[in-house]
């Protein structure tokens, strides 16, 4: 049916999406649709709706008005665990990590709904609570392999370099295999080679068979990355199409990359 | 939070655990053989006391130092218990192991009622665990034909297990101690699992959890429900310890000194939570002098611990003992530089 | 449930305005510092109950001062035991940023540490305070009112006036709004963080203090009044609102006449467990209170 050919293309659909905080209308009728497979970059100047988006897909803000469909399924009123337990997992702008757990546990969490030992298995010592535990560590020492943090798996997360908990966040994000992964910012702060190790990270992950939506203010970052574009200003869509469209959309130019007439990248 | 949670297979390294273990065998050696060197009646029941309020604390520990939750309530599940279990064994010849069971069910379900509260976070979830600690000990001093109210609930039979009535100190000793044992034992387990790092993971933040797939207000509920039944059964041990329940033993006031006992032991200590029961209850009883300003003590101490550190007692013995087998391990090269000097 | 005659509602309706002001006072007390610091005072009960036994203290000492000099000590006192709960410890605990629940857990001993200091200095036997009222009933018409309750609202609504009046019209009050709206910016514009901190404490003591002599003159004071009327106080912030000004005095009232009116039909012995009922209710069904859902109406 041409149904299901629609939901295999498009895996995340947003159908004006409105968001609203008292008298700010932050997020204004947006439309979004991330192809399967893609990375999907999300840009736009301070302030323009882009991580109230992203916390709009991820359900951490319900919508004021709109639809929101993941798979051909209205998620719109799911609640975050929920949307996560379907498949959606984020990383944050501000680094939300378990500070005082180290980097395996850190990602061990990532894979909290795809197991199911409760608090009688962990007393009892059953069979599922083994053979989950080692499939957890296993699983969580391959990803953190993947990402770079093979060296310091056992460090507790608030010892570790900004660059490496960064990366962590995305770990903790991926392990559990996400059909839609939303990056919130993952460059910010980094330097040039860490940016550059982030945008290879990025990749593999779409190869994988992630799709991504990536919200990032470094330009390198999103231009090389990202399959399709959305550009936001002002809680509205401005443009949308490939890296190259977008560097040569007059608005978005005016409106965002012509302002400081170049890269954006020191931000945040 | 103890540095030495979590450890589990994920931990800084097999040595630390060595150490927990050496000395928890040892502590372990030193209250079975207890009663016979030092069979003082005495002793032994404020011993007993100190083993019933460390599970209630061990409870709390459960709730505040792994998920999180200032709960100012477990006095009334502590008090459910207490009553419940002297109803069976008194009014319906409930036998003990059962009424002991009943304690802990009748605990967990009432903390079913709790459930919306858990919602909550901070100190307004502090302040609805107190506020249902209130109405239960208002239950409690009212309903009369329950609970005796103010009158008191007297006559509750000892404590006996396989038709033998515990009738030495001794014995109730090893009961107390024994319980509390299992419930230390079965909630260290919990550190290194998937239900510990979750609700650790609650703790620390909750927000992450939660965009992780955690059903955060399940756990929580969990969380409160697992620490309900503990406190219950610590109610039930200590209405047969004492044989003799009033209602001002169920105010605030004991979720209060419930959460003392935490804090001075250390916030996610589970050990802690027993030296702090140790101090609490302990402590007035060799400190005579204490008397009347224990409560005032103790709320000094709690101020001093958030000032100063909040690790606590255990924080304080962890460290006490790194000193010690640091100075230990420099030993044999001190030793042998001796040796060295003297040829 | 009989029918209540005139003068019996009209008795239920004063008393219940009276203990509401009462509610009133300490509930701004938690609304204030709410409002500056987003911390549960624990001990703000303490602090009514403090200032209730030095206006008592004070009575002890010269039996014939005047009704408002004693509110005055019992509204200094309190102020400045306020103040220094906030210089000694809090501040500390705030500079250090340590988590919430450290913050949360130093009230509760704070108020553990008034509670016990106090029974060990004044002991634990409730106190009378003595007769500052007249004793012949008021009469309004065909109404009679208590000339005790009459004052106590008095006092009440002229003390909350004078806060109003504070807040909005002097430099000092506008300054502490300003500063617990958006502490970056007031300090930006010149105040004075650390100062502010300290009169938003210094305020909701002697709010705190002012309830603690009315409530002392209308029942008794003893080491405990604090705990639960202090607990009821933030059932009544929160009913109206926590953290909002008008919201607490709102709350104060309302909650003063909940309890009274409903502890005529229900048992007595569980007028308590009526604002601990109330409280529950409000925190799962409508946290922000009162004043927040005439806020989502407009």
């Amino acid at each position: 049916m041409s149904t299901d050919a629609h939901a295999d293309e498009w895996l995340l659909e947003a159908r004006g999406v409105t968001r609203r905080f008292g008298g700010l209308l932050a997020v204004d009728a947006v439309d979004l649709a991330v192809r399967r497979g893609s990375v999907h970059g999300l840009i736009g100047p301070n302030g323009a709706g882009k991580t109230t988006l992203l916390n709009l897909i991820a359900g951490v803000y319900r919508v004021s008005s709109g639809v929101l469909r993941f798979r051909a399924q209205d998620i719109t009123q799911h609640s975050t665990a929920k949307r996560a337990r379907a498949g959606i997992r984020r990383t944050f702008q501000n680094l939300k990590l378990f500070s005082e757990m180290t980097a395996l546990e850190n990602v061990a969490i990532g894979l909290h709904a795809q197991t199911h030992a409760g608090f009688f298995d962990a007393v009892l010592s059953t069979p599922r609570h083994r053979r989950e535990e080692r499939s957890i560590r296993d699983r969580s020492m391959a990803v953190l392999h993947f990402v770079g943090l093979g060296d310091v798996v056992r460090a507790r997360a608030d010892t570790l370099a900004y660059g490496h908990r960064r990366l962590l966040e995305i770990a903790r994000a991926i392990v559990a295999q996400p059909t839609l992964l939303l990056l919130d910012e993952p460059a910010a702060g980094l330097n040039v080679t860490e940016a550059a190790h982030v945008s290879d990270l990025i990749a593999r992950i779409r190869d994988d068979g992630t799709t991504v939506v990536l919200v990032e203010h470094h330009m390198d970052v999103v231009m090389r990355v990202s399959d399709e574009i959305t550009v936001l200003n002002y809680g509205r869509r401005l443009a949308r199409g490939t890296p190259a469209q977008i560097q040569e959309d007059p608005g978005v130019i005016e409106a965002y990359l012509g302002r400081s007439g170049g890269n954006e990248s020191a931000q945040a | 939070m103890a540095e030495a949670q979590l450890t589990g297979w994920f931990g800084p390294g097999a040595q630390p655990r060595r150490g927990v273990h050496f000395a928890a065998l040892l502590v372990m050696a030193a209250v079975i053989a207890l009663p016979w060197i030092e069979p003082d009646k005495f002793t032994l029941h404020i011993l007993s006391l100190i083993a019933i309020a460390s599970i209630a604390a061990m409870g709390l520990q459960v709730l505040l130092g792994y998920s999180g939750q200032l709960s100012i309530g477990q006095a009334a599940f502590y008090g459910i218990g207490a009553y419940t279990s002297a109803l069976l064994t008194a009014k319906l010849g409930v036998p003990f192991p059962l009424a002991l069971l009943g304690a802990g069910i009748a605990a967990a379900i009432a903390s079913l009622l709790m459930v919306p509260i858990t919602r909550l976070t901070g100190a307004y979830l502090a302040v609805a665990t107190l506020g249902f600690s209130i109405i239960v000990y208002l239950f409690i001093k009212n309903e009369e034909w329950l609970t005796g109210g103010s009158y008191g609930f007297i006559a509750i039979p000892r404590a006996e297990l396989f038709g033998h009535v515990l009738r030495e100190p001794m014995s109730s000793y090893y009961l107390n101690v024994g319980v509390a044992a299992i419930v230390y034992f079965t909630f260290a387990r919990i550190e290194s699992s998937r239900f510990g790092r979750a609700i650790n993971a609650i703790r620390l933040d909750a927000d992450a959890a939660r965009a992780s797939g955690i059903h955060v207000t399940l756990l929580k509920s969990e969380c409160f429900v697992i620490a309900a039944f503990v406190a219950g059964l610590a109610g039930s041990l200590y209405a047969h310890e004492v044989r003799y329940l009033a209602p001002n033993d169920f105010t605030f006031w004991k979720s209060i000194e419930i959460l003392i006992m935490v804090v001075i032991g250390g916030v996610g200590s589970l050990a802690g939570a027993i030296l702090g029961a140790a101090v609490v209850v302990g402590l007035p009883e060799y400190l005579r002098a204490i008397g009347d300003y224990r409560m005032l003590v103790f709320g000094a101490i709690l101020i001093a611990t958030m000032l100063f550190g909040e690790g606590g007692l255990a924080a304080l013995c962890a460290t006490l003992a790194r000193r010690v087998g640091a100075l230990l391990a420099r030993l044999p090269r001190k030793l042998s530089i001796r040796n060295e000097a003297a040829q | 449930m009989g029918a209540l005659s005139l003068s019996q509602f009209v008795d239920l309706v004063v008393g219940g305005l009276a203990v509401g002001c009462v509610y009133s006072l300490i509930a701004l007390g938690f609304a204030m510092i709410m409002r500056a610091t987003n911390i549960i005072h624990f001990a703000q009960g303490e602090v009514m109950m403090l200032g209730s036994m030095c206006g008592l203290t004070s009575l002890w000492l010269i039996p014939a001062l005047p009704l408002l000099l004693v509110v005055a000590v019992g509204m200094a006192s309190s102020g400045i035991i306020a103040v220094v709960m906030e210089v000694a410890v809090y501040r500390t605990l705030r500079r250090r940023r340590v988590p919430i629940m450290n913050i949360i857990t130093a009230t509760v001993g704070m108020s553990i540490l008034c509670i016990n200091a106090a029974r060990i200095i004044w002991g634990s036997e409730p106190l009378r305070f003595p007769e500052l009222f007249a004793t012949t009933a008021y009469e309004f018409g065909t109404v009679r009112v208590s000339p005790q309750l009459f004052w106590i609202m008095v006092m009440g609504v002229a003390i909350m006036g004078a806060l109003q009046l504070f807040l909005k019209h002097t430099p000092t009050g506008l300054a502490m709004q300003a500063v617990a709206q958006d502490p970056e910016a007031a300090q930006l514009m010149g105040a004075n963080l650390t100062r502010m901190m300290a009169y938003t404490f210094a305020i909701s003591g002697m709010m705190a203090g002012a309830a603690g002599i009315m409530l002392g003159s209308m029942f008794f004071s003893f080491f405990e009044m604090g705990f639960i009327t202090g607990l009821k106080g933030f059932v009544a912030a929160t009913l109206g609102g926590l953290g909002s000004i008008a919201g607490a005095m709102l709350g104060g009232i309302l909650f003063g006449l909940i309890e009274t009116f409903s502890s005529v039909f229900l048992s007595s012995a569980y007028k308590d467990g009526i604002g601990m009922i109330l409280l529950i209710a409000i925190l799962l069904i409508l946290p922000s209170g009162l004043v927040g859902l005439w806020q989502k109406r407009s």
